[in-house]
């Protein structure tokens, strides 16, 4: 970090506009774009459309388990549709939604006139669609981790592969970007929290995602050449169990570090006054990445598959991982309190999604205290193994996309030009909150009731109680499911408005908000003096000084 | 005084502006692309170890009984690397401080180094005569070897084509930051080799 600390000397050139515009319009401007903002929408779009297809994965596991006599609907669909729902809520949607977030805005707010290496992040995007399309294929030909076509097996590690380069070569632009294109006067101190967070996840997801890549080698490795033989043992069975530890604690919580930037960015503007120690909420996103960092509970390949578990580092990181949260939450209240509110819709979004976000951690920290047993078996099965584990991944996971459907909402001036209706907004907000407390909360309790990880395995006792609670986590997924539905209609509508937002409807206090809405090729024409971490609000209250 | 006033300008000092430099894009990005490279060699390495301890804890071979694996490639291996690393830092010197003569020297040894390195491996799975299987540790000796060849070869072609920019004059000695982000990514793959090295060759 330290030959970095210092401002670059020649970002100034950096953020002057290329001398040249994109001549190609329509399709062609979307296939041969390298600009980043046109490449943070194809993140975003594709994105959506994977979660159209997560979800109804989703909702339709979750519509099997109403009766836990049996797979009576999905069959043998049953295990390849819940590992797809996972794999690709996380890597289809989740993840690219942050990339395609962070690609369009990162820029902007360190003052770049582009992404670093626009035309490998381009590649990534591509790359990306061709390796989550041929995803959905392999799944579709029942191929995928408990899928019974060897072929499509194999061309599901291949594609999920793809996926994980891509990733990780869009994570080294945007990481590139905000460590090297900042603008003079943006010291480190000084990033916006989302830049900053998307740092922070940048890499910690540069050290999960290769060690993700290397394991779905060897599964390839291993189906290829090992089958039942293999020390995979067994290679499509237990290729979701080799991969799942990235959907467990801590890792899971790492989906969530840009969604705080993306609440830090919001509330101070929505207090109307800086963000209270900018430094501090800097170095507490920095500790909640650090302690993200899950790849040491990679699943073991011998005797003990968690040889980790109960085990000091993790009980002690399951429960340090909360104090970086209350620290930021601590400072958002403080910046709330120190303003004056204006409950906007993004930082409606942003407190629905704080709030799951900390069900979710403190969740993860009763995981970690052993003498806490499920009701059944004498606590031989531990929480760890139960769906109690999956409620955490659908709290933190969930809590993220509405703290990132925050951030579309509030960056939309510079992603389309143009803004949601703001009640309806706030209205879908709130039922995005009811829909993740009915899909996550009754899954924690039919964990302590004994419930699984993974559906149908081995369930005999509660059943009638957890078929109960399934009934209300299939009504959280519908719930969901409109809530998504209805933010895409609004967005529809938005875009249909000729009403122009203007450069900087919210007041925002970061760069982004200095150049037109949606910002031109270049992004800008000219840039505020940058002497703090906001450099808008200083500009706004200099003139307001001097106009007084 | 008349003379100097109706000089034509020199074409040097009214053409525009050089483009800015992008301070240390390359360089942070090939840190960034080096670990990621090394964490898929060292996350083979590892899964390969724990199979193996699991193997030798079951009274089980690591290895298939009639294959020996030699040390001497894996250690002319490493020699060889850690040549390559007075090598590529005598490039970068050289570039820095303008001496074109000994930057094509440094980088064609530099890359011979590389290819003898490839070499050596080539002659070590010659040697092996193992089958690629991934029933016990051999896949796993492959995979991990062959994943850092990789590394090593796209750290070669990095190098060469940093290299080729020198020989075309694009590279200054001011302007060298495209051969330093090859060399960090070299200097990656280089240390990455040592876990491989002592995990693979000499505990066999």
């Amino acid at each position: 970090m330290t030959v970095t600390e210092d401002a670059p000397a020649a970002v100034s050139a950096a953020s002057e506009p290329p001398a040249s515009t994109p001549a190609s319009t329509g399709l062609a401007a979307i296939l041969g774009s390298g600009d980043h903002k046109v490449v943070g929408r194809l993140w975003i779009v594709a994105s959506l459309f994977h979660l159209l297809l997560a979800g109804a994965a989703a909702l339709a596991v979750a519509a099997e388990k109403i009766d836990l006599s049996g797979a009576d609907v999905l069959e043998d669909w049953l295990g390849p549709l819940y590992a797809y729902r996972s794999i690709a809520a996380a890597f289809l949607f989740l993840l690219p939604l942050t990339i395609g977030l962070a690609t369009a805005i990162v820029p902007l707010q360190v003052g770049a006139s582009t992404l670093a290496f626009p035309r490998a992040a381009t590649a990534a995007a591509w790359t990306y669609l061709l390796g989550g399309g041929l995803l959905v294929g392999s799944v579709l030909i029942e191929g995928g981790p408990y899928g019974t076509d060897v072929e499509g097996v194999r061309l599901f590690v291949v594609s999920f592969a793809l996926v994980l380069v891509a990733q990780a070569v869009a994570w080294v632009c945007i990481a590139t970007t905000v460590l090297s294109l900042r603008v003079p006067g943006m010291t480190m101190r000084r990033v916006p929290l989302f830049a900053w967070s998307s740092l922070v996840a940048a890499t910690v997801w540069l050290i999960t995602l290769p060690v993700l890549a290397a394991i779905t080698v060897l599964a390839y490795l291993d189906i290829r050449y090992g089958g039942a033989g293999g020390f995979f043992g067994g290679g499509e069975q237990t290729l979701y169990t080799r991969i799942s530890w990235v959907f467990g604690t801590p890792s899971v919580y790492a989906f969530a570090i840009p969604a705080l930037g993306v609440i830090g960015s919001v509330v101070p503007v929505f207090a109307r006054t800086r963000h209270q120690r900018h430094r501090l909420a800097q170095g507490l996103i920095a500790a909640f990445g650090a302690l993200s960092v899950g790849v040491w509970t990679v699943t073991g390949y011998g005797s003990d598959p968690y040889p980790w578990l109960y085990e000091g580092p993790w009980v002690v990181v399951s429960f340090a991982v909360l104090i970086p949260l209350l620290g930021l939450i601590g400072l958002w209240v403080a910046t709330l309190v120190q303003g004056r509110l204006e409950l906007s819709s993004p930082l409606v979004f942003g407190l629905a999604a704080v709030l799951m976000l900390l069900v979710g951690l403190l969740a993860g920290a009763v995981q970690a205290i052993e003498p806490i047993e499920t009701l059944v078996d004498e606590g031989a099965t531990p929480l760890f193994s139960t769906s109690w584990s999956a409620a955490i991944a659908g709290y933190v996971g969930l809590a993220a996309m509405i703290a990132l459907l925050g951030g579309v909402v509030y960056w939309a001036p510079k992603l389309v030009g143009r803004t949601f209706d703001e009640a309806p907004a706030k209205v879908l907000a709130v039922v995005l909150l009811a829909g993740t407390v009915l899909w996550a909360f009754p899954e924690l309790v039919a964990g302590l009731l004994g419930q699984p990880a993974l559906p149908l395995v081995g369930v005999t006792e509660n059943d009638a109680a957890i078929e109960g609670l399934n009934v209300a986590t299939l009504v959280g997924g519908v719930v969901l499911a409109l809530g998504v539905a209805g933010l895409v209609a609004l967005f529809a509508v938005a875009a249909r408005r000729d009403e122009l937002p203007g450069d900087d409807p919210w007041s925002g206090h970061t760069l982004e908000w200095a150049t037109s809405s949606p910002p031109p090729y270049g992004n800008f024409a000219s840039l505020p003096e940058v002497t703090s971490e906001a450099p808008l609000y200083d500009a706004r209250h200099r003139s307001e000084e001097g106009s007084a | 005084m008349s003379a100097v006033a109706t000089t034509t300008p020199s074409p040097i000092l009214t053409a525009p502006p050089a483009p800015p430099r992008r301070p240390r894009v390359l360089t942070v990005a090939a840190a960034f692309g080096g670990v990621a490279s090394g964490l898929v060699v060292l996350t083979m390495l590892g899964v390969y170890l724990q199979v193996r301890g699991e193997r030798l804890a079951d009274g089980v071979p690591a290895l298939p009984e009639d294959v020996t694996l030699p040390l001497t490639p894996g250690n002319m291996g490493l020699v060889t690397l850690a040549m390559s690393v007075v090598t590529v830092a005598w490039l970068c010197y050289s570039l820095r401080n303008e001496d074109r003569t000994h930057a094509y020297l440094a980088l064609g040894v530099s890359l011979l180094l590389g290819v003898a390195f490839i070499n050596a491996t080539a002659y070590l799975y010659q040697q092996l005569s193992m089958p690629f299987t991934m029933t016990g540790t051999s896949g796993l000796i492959y995979a991990v070897t062959g994943a850092h060849l990789v590394m090593t070869f796209v750290g070669l072609v990095f190098l060469a084509v940093m290299g080729f920019h020198a020989l075309g004059g694009q590279l200054t000695g001011r302007d060298a930051e495209s051969m330093s982000a090859a060399a960090l990514y070299w200097y990656v793959t280089v240390a990455v080799y040592l876990p491989v090295w002592y995990g693979i060759y000499v505990t066999k």
